[in-house]
């Protein structure tokens, strides 16, 4: 087993902001401001506040056995059977989200750079890619993090930069005309991708995480870095495109950069951006479809999960071409089935857990000493 | 083994191409494009450049641009039919300048924007103009002096006038969509006329002219209700209507004397504040808009040495200026019955709840508006000289 793989709190920290920013960066702009208008950022940051509760869930959870994964725990706390069938459904919600994402990087490059590029070829090379990350392990995944979080800052440091001249805050008036009600509605979505979907992260926190203790703080820490990072781009989305055109497009945050035009010069440089979404969408994949081949081999009991790679890739990569006919049913898709398949594994099991966990409590303490 | 694999794998990068590649021989580049409705169907125009003739060398002296033009029931559609008559694809990267045709912008211009919005090689930062009076295809034909792409003459020449003169309002797509479907806000597109002989001005004979037999400009703004044209504003309310929404960078203003006689302010900085009330239940609208200026030339007697002088000066301009924005704000509650300034905006951000209530018969709320024109002018200086030679000329 790939146990003994171990990374720094530093890079866990960094997986966490690039996993937390992952998709959303790129879709809940425009989905916040579908629903709260002008408030969506408002929205982002109520939703980061509930995020951090989600968060803090899970660092409860992990500290019981910091040297299980979640799957291994699931069957530390449920037992044997019923272990192993809640862990095929986080497996499962993992694997289709892996798939997913591939189709949304697919997408994205289609709609806006390769329009007459097939989309199979596009999804097949960001899946050869993701296989070898996978392959190579998570200290390299970690490792390869480090070196293109700071790609990802200085790209969105200067689109920041460069957009904001074009900030109109006539866009943002009236705050909180949205209401209460409407803002607790809409931030469901918004919990959903970029918090309790870090499920999948306990798949290697705190296992492989050096420094255990510290570990629950980097998680906190990656949490707000991602989120502040969301509300930044869903502000400037709605202040420059307006509230309308953020909901009306697909991609909020690419049509962001094509605003760029600093004195007709420095402008047109949106292909350029667009390596930030291909960064960030590549380790969120890429944790995705760890946990998915990690937690497979989990439950299959194998001794390495390597052999799994390949094959569960091509599933991946074919998956991904007919998961959706269409972006329209993705996103019908989101709204209703993924939110509670989500909210199901990412919400309602760990709190499962917890109750279990606080019934059994002194069986459990034994246990592992005695294994 | 590995070795050779590997050197496989590095060979087979350099045999990768690109999916998407277009060549720049392959590309016909539009830079303005013009759309009118004939019968039912849409015409297309698309002015591309000639990269022959904008090049130093090889240049055969023909025309810098060509015009290709289709018919088709959807827009889309008569563009891709251009290539039935273009060599290359018409690629609209680098569109500049859209000419919508006066017949069209009367039946709703929604539609056909559209694919503008939808089609990703297209940015949504070019400048959109109506016809007056003319069709878009007597515009693009025409020829130009100084900027030999008529495309880029008419961006830059929107862009200088509405800098200098403030006559003209330049909207680009994304601007105008945004007023399009605003509660509180309705579309304005700035005219554009043809002056002279379109005959001629399709030629390059044109150009050969010291002064064209036909030339582009720009004149009156169009006024919009939903997505229809509903009438024309003059030049004067044009600047009254860039004072308010705040557009005016630089503008010059005659102004008559104390004691008869023009001179001219120049209009270095303005700005303007609408703000939305609602007062005893009435939406009310507060506009202030500060001045700067300089005197730019006296053709009158008067002693500018005297601070009287220049407090009068001011206290002229402000009344002319109050005057003006008045009635243009009159005209279009009583005749076209349209907020094109945002005054539903302006409420709607001041107090929410109220205007929640008034927005679905804003268009009748508009007309009755009170509004408050608050001008202050501030003269800063009078140029190179103080008082003008005029005093001295003797009889």
């Amino acid at each position: 087993m790939m146990q003994n793989a171990k990374i720094s709190t530093y890079q866990f920290l960094i997986l966490v902001t690039l996993f937390t920013i992952g998709t959303s960066i790129l879709i809940v702009p425009s989905g916040l401001a579908a629903k709260a208008k002008h408030d969506a950022w408002i929205v982002a940051i109520v939703g980061m506040v509930i995020g951090l509760v989600v968060i803090g869930l899970f660092c409860l959870i992990a500290q019981w056995f910091p040297h299980l994964t979640f799957i291994q725990m699931n069957e530390m706390i449920l037992g044997k059977w019923l272990g192993k069938g809640v862990s095929l459904l986080f497996v499962f919600m993992s694997f289709i989200y892996a798939s997913s994402l591939l189709f949304y990087s697919g997408t994205f490059l289609n709609t806006h750079l390769l329009p007459n590029t097939p989309m199979a070829s596009l999804n097949i090379l960001m899946a050869i890619i993701i296989v070898m990350g996978v392959h190579l392990g998570l200290e390299t995944i970690a490792r390869s993090a480090e070196i293109f979080i700071l790609v990802f800052f200085v790209l969105f440091f200067f689109l920041v930069l460069f957009i904001s001249p074009e900030v109109k805050f006539e866009n943002v008036q009236p705050i909180f005309e949205a209401g209460t009600k409407t803002v607790i509605q809409s931030t469901f979505p918004f919990i959903e991708v970029t918090s309790v979907n870090a499920i999948v992260l306990l798949m290697f926190f705190p296992v492989n995480v050096n420094n255990r203790k510290q570990a629950s703080k980097s998680f906190f820490i990656g949490y707000i870095i991602g989120g502040i990072v969301i509300i930044i781009f869903t502000f400037l989305s709605v202040s420059v495109l307006g509230a309308y055109s953020t909901a009306a497009e697909v991609f909020p945050s690419y049509e962001l950069a094509k605003r760029i035009n600093i004195g007709d010069f420095i402008q047109r440089i949106e292909a350029l951006m667009a390596g930030l979404w291909i960064i960030a969408l590549y380790f969120k994949t890429t944790i995705y479809f760890y946990a998915s081949v990690l937690g497979i081999a989990q439950i299959l009991n194998l001794k390495d999960y390597r052999p799994l790679i390949v094959p569960l890739g091509m599933i991946a990569a074919v998956l991904s071409l007919v998961i959706y006919p269409n972006v329209v049913y993705q996103q019908n898709w989101n709204q209703t089935t993924g939110i509670f398949l989500s909210f199901s594994i990412g919400v309602f099991l760990p709190l499962l857990l917890v109750a279990v966990y606080a019934i059994r409590k002194k069986q459990l303490k034994k246990a592992p000493e005695s294994s | 083994m590995n070795k050779c694999l590997f050197a496989i794998l590095i060979l087979s990068l350099f045999l990768t191409g690109c999916w998407d590649r277009r060549e720049l021989n392959e590309l016909a580049i539009m830079l303005a494009m013009g759309v009118e409705k004939v019968e039912e169907e849409y015409q297309v125009f698309a002015q591309v450049v000639v990269p022959s003739e904008v090049s130093m060398k090889g240049s055969t002296g023909s025309t810098k641009v060509t015009l290709y033009s289709a018919k088709g029931e959807t827009v889309y559609e008569a563009f891709r039919k251009m290539t039935k008559d273009s060599p290359r694809k018409i690629y609209p990267g680098h569109l500049k300048i859209l000419v919508m045709g006066e017949e069209l912008a009367k039946e709703g211009i929604g539609e056909s924007l559209d694919l503008l919005s939808r089609d990703w090689e297209i940015r949504p930062d070019f400048y959109v103009v109506v016809t007056k009076d003319t069709s878009p295809s007597e515009i693009l034909n025409t020829t130009t002096n100084l900027e030999s792409i008529p495309a880029n003459k008419m961006f830059n020449s929107l862009q200088m006038s509405e800098k200098a003169w403030s006559g003209t309002k330049s909207i680009t797509l994304d601007e105008l969509i945004a007023d399009l479907i605003s509660d509180g806000k309705q579309a304005v597109i700035t005219g554009v006329q043809l002056i002279g002989n379109s005959k001629i001005g399709s030629s390059k004979k044109n150009v050969e002219m010291v002064s064209p037999a036909a030339s582009i400009q720009y004149d009156h703004l169009s006024v919009f209700k939903g997505d229809k044209l509903v009438g024309w504003l003059t030049e004067e309310e044009t600047i009254a209507y860039s004072y308010v929404t705040d557009s005016v960078k630089t503008s010059v203003r005659r102004i008559s004397c104390p004691e008869g006689g023009d001179a001219t302010i120049a209009i270095e900085k303005s700005h303007s504040d609408v703000k939305g009330y609602i007062r005893k239940g009435n939406p009310e609208v507060d506009i202030t808009i500060k001045v700067e200026g300089n005197i730019g030339s006296v053709e009158c007697k008067m002693d500018l040495n005297d601070l009287g002088t220049i407090a009068e000066l001011e206290k002229i301009y402000e009344k002319e200026k109050i005057a003006i924005i008045n009635k243009t704000i009159d005209t279009l509650q009583k005749k076209y019955k349209t907020d094109i300034f945002g005054f539903g905006e302006a409420i709607h951000r001041a107090n929410p709840k109220e205007w929640n209530k008034i927005k679905d018969h804003w268009e009748e709320e508009f007309s009755n508006v009170t509004v408050n024109v608050n001008v202050d002018l501030k003269i800063l200086s009078t140029g190179t000289v103080n008082n003008s030679f005029l005093e001295e000329i003797k009889d």
